[in-house]
């Protein structure tokens, strides 16, 4: 059976924390575990965090979506941003975002990306937001599989493909 | 013109160093080695060989990094340079803080060392058994068959070749078999793993066969990935020769050994399919009526099938081909084949190149207007790499891309690949495995949309057959 949340987020800091436990607690009402429940809520704010800082927000209806899906034991989330394509700034960060999600996703044991990563140690006073560490620990602490696409109106979906069993599976 | 000197401070940054007593000492200074930095003082100051300072501070980016203890190594040269600085505990990296910014220490790969020597913690004790007793075997084959290397080394050329090749037929099909059965004991241990357990596992058994499989050039590539991704052109022509490639007996086994398994097979099979594919339609009276038949390759690599399309120059007119692919060197292989291709039969093809990623090409909404719409499209080695979300509007954009009456052929590894583990584990190869249903259901309800799922003679490889009805513009 099919079950989906949609959010959608307004592109500030302190809208991530409201989004967490809106999230958080429609995964409870799955059946996730709290593991697993607390790698998804991860996942999905590193998710928004980078639609915040990368996305191209104009006016005041843009805003970020979130789209959560479970079927089976399969949950699929999907963070959408608005993306100005056309802008320099935002294509090198496409292209970024490409790089750093195939050379993760070239790794079976996401471990081996993390542990590169860590290597690059972030000096404290360079913007904490910026440790570069966010797609890692998506692959790695969040157990999941990393994609994206630029869709036809131009808005960037980033998404992570996890499989946690919910507790009903337990019994079995 | 400028003095001599100024060229040779060009790249020059102003920097401080820190004494032990707070006091900042502004210097001028630029990259001598990895590890040192040639520095001037900007206000004459003089400081003894091995003066030891507090820090380093150098601008980064608009910021500036304040680097551990470092000292001077007193070097006066021609350039106007007092010496090196060069660290005392920490050793950072002036590349990559000068060009990349990032501030990397010598030493950092021991700050995850804790972590890498825990990562081994959770292995089941059956694994690590197999896998040491793998090793051991491996490297006990290995030293037979160097030995026996070093036996013949002295004959000639030919004589060389023909007693290796008899090794290869009797004590090699041992070994290949010795693979084979570690194989399905692997398969028997790890299939009920997560998908993390599998992760750690296969890490594991990698860290500890490192060395054999660094023995066989094809599984050295598809772990080093040099080009960044599996699967890239030179792991395709390596499948498609399906050869002993090696310098010594074993790694000519090793190499051997993946190319001859089902989902090797499965690539050099869908080549065939797509090419036959091709010369069916060339051969249907259909696209003769209606001039060339537009074909686009989705991610098309080197796209070695054209020469088992184009074998007479009458198949020059049946086609116009589009070949799409991220890898601009892939693309240049691409149209060095095609050269080839024309000067052997005479004639010219029509060919067009789009560097483009699959993940980015959606933008472009009118793109059947820029591009045309297609007769025929295939992909190949693409959707094996691409989650639900993200294969689901591919597809359906490549769908939209396909002139009425059209057919697109979209290759998938079906989960029921039994060569899975060994690409994990050994290969460090990961596919997105697709059920038929699960592949079919990506294009949910496309108006107009035939489809029908086909296997090649393996089983392993699946093609999403999709054609769209005449009336469906
Ligand atoms: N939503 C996004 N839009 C555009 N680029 C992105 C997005 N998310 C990530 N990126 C790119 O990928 C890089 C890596 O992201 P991440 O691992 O989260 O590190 P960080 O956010 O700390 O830079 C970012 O620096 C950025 O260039
Ligand atoms: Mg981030």
């Amino acid at each position: 059976m099919e079950q989906s949340l949609r959010l959608t987020v307004k592109p500030q800091w302190d809208e991530i924390e409201n989004a967490r436990i809106e999230v958080g607690a429609y995964l409870q009402s799955q059946g996730l575990m709290r593991d697993a429940v607390h790698s998804l809520t991860m996942v999905i704010s590193e998710l928004i965090e980078n639609g915040i800082k990368y996305g191209s927000f104009t006016g005041p209806e843009d805003a970020i979506a979130v789209d959560i899906h479970r079927n089976g034991d399969t949950t699929t989330v999907e963070v959408i941003n608005p993306l100005n394509i056309k802008d320099k700034a935002a294509r090198n960060h496409l292209t970024k975002l490409d790089k750093t999600i195939q050379w993760i996703r070239g790794y079976q044991d996401p471990f081996e990306a993390y542990v590169e990563k860590l290597k690059e140690v972030s000096r404290r006073p360079l913007k904490d937001e910026e440790s570069g560490l966010g797609l890692v620990r998506i692959a790695y602490e969040g157990k999941s599989i990393l994609d994206f696409f630029v869709s036809e109106e131009g808005s960037l979906n980033v998404s992570a493909v996890s499989h946690f069993r919910g507790d009903n599976h337990e019994k079995d | 013109m400028y003095p001599e000197t100024n060229n040779a401070h060009a790249h020059d940054l102003q920097m401080d160093l820190v004494t032990a007593s707070n006091e900042v000492i502004p210097i001028f200074g630029k990259r001598a080695s990895k590890y040192s930095l040639w520095i001037r003082f900007s206000n004459g100051h003089k400081f003894k060989d091995g003066e030891e300072f507090a820090k380093l501070i150098v601008p980064v980016n608009g910021d500036s990094a304040k680097l551990g203890p470092c000292r001077l190594l007193s070097e006066p040269n021609i350039d106007g340079y007092a010496g090196r600085i060069t660290f005392i505990d920490d050793f950072f990296d002036f590349d990559n803080l000068l060009s990349n910014h990032k501030i990397v220490k010598l030493q950092s790969e021991f700050l995850n060392l804790p972590m890498v020597l825990a990562h081994k913690d959770n292995i089941t004790r059956e694994f690590k058994d197999y896998t040491s007793n793998l090793n051991y075997d491996c490297n006990v084959y290995k030293n037979l068959f160097d030995k026996l290397d070093l036996e013949y080394q002295g004959e000639p050329e030919d004589v060389k070749k023909l007693v290796q090749r008899a090794i290869i037929d009797s004590e090699g099909k041992t070994f290949l078999r010795f693979i084979d059965e570690n194989l399905q004991k692997l398969e028997k241990i790890v299939k009920n793993f997560s998908k993390e357990e599998h992760e750690r596992h296969g890490f594991y058994l990698r860290k500890q066969l490192w060395n054999i499989i660094m023995c066989s050039a094809f599984m050295a590539r598809t772990n080093l990935k040099p080009r960044g991704y599996s699967g890239d052109s030179e792991m395709m022509r390596m499948i498609y020769a399906n050869e002993y490639e090696g310098f010594s007996t074993f790694s000519k086994l090793l190499n051997k050994h993946p190319l001859n398994q089902p989902a090797a097979q499965a690539v050099r099979n869908r080549r065939i399919i797509v090419a036959g594919k091709l010369n069916e339609i060339k051969n249907s009276r259909q696209y003769h009526a209606d001039g060339k038949c537009r074909v686009l390759s989705v991610a098309c690599g080197p796209a070695f099938e054209l020469k088992d399309i184009f074998v007479s120059p009458d198949d020059c007119d049946a086609f116009h081909f589009t070949l799409l692919d991220q890898d601009k060197s892939a693309l240049l292989e691409a149209s060095v084949l095609v050269d080839q291709i024309e000067k052997s039969l005479g004639r010219a093809l029509e060919t067009k190149y789009l560097n483009e990623s699959v993940r980015t090409m959606l933008v472009t909404s009118d793109l059947h207007e820029k591009w045309g719409r297609f007769d025929f499209i295939y992909s190949m080695g693409l959707f094996d790499y691409l989650t639900p979300p993200v294969a689901a509007a591919v597809l359906k954009k490549l769908y939209q891309l396909l002139a009425p009456g059209g057919e697109m052929v979209i290759g998938n590894y079906h989960v029921s690949n039994s060569n899975r583990y060994y690409m994990e584990y050994w290969l460090d190869w990961v596919l997105y495995y697709r059920s038929d249903s699960e592949f079919k259901a990506l294009l949910g309800d496309a108006p107009g949309a035939h489809m029908d799922v086909t296997f090649d003679d393996t089983g392993v490889q699946m093609f999403l057959d999709v054609k769209k009805n005449r009336a469906n513009a």
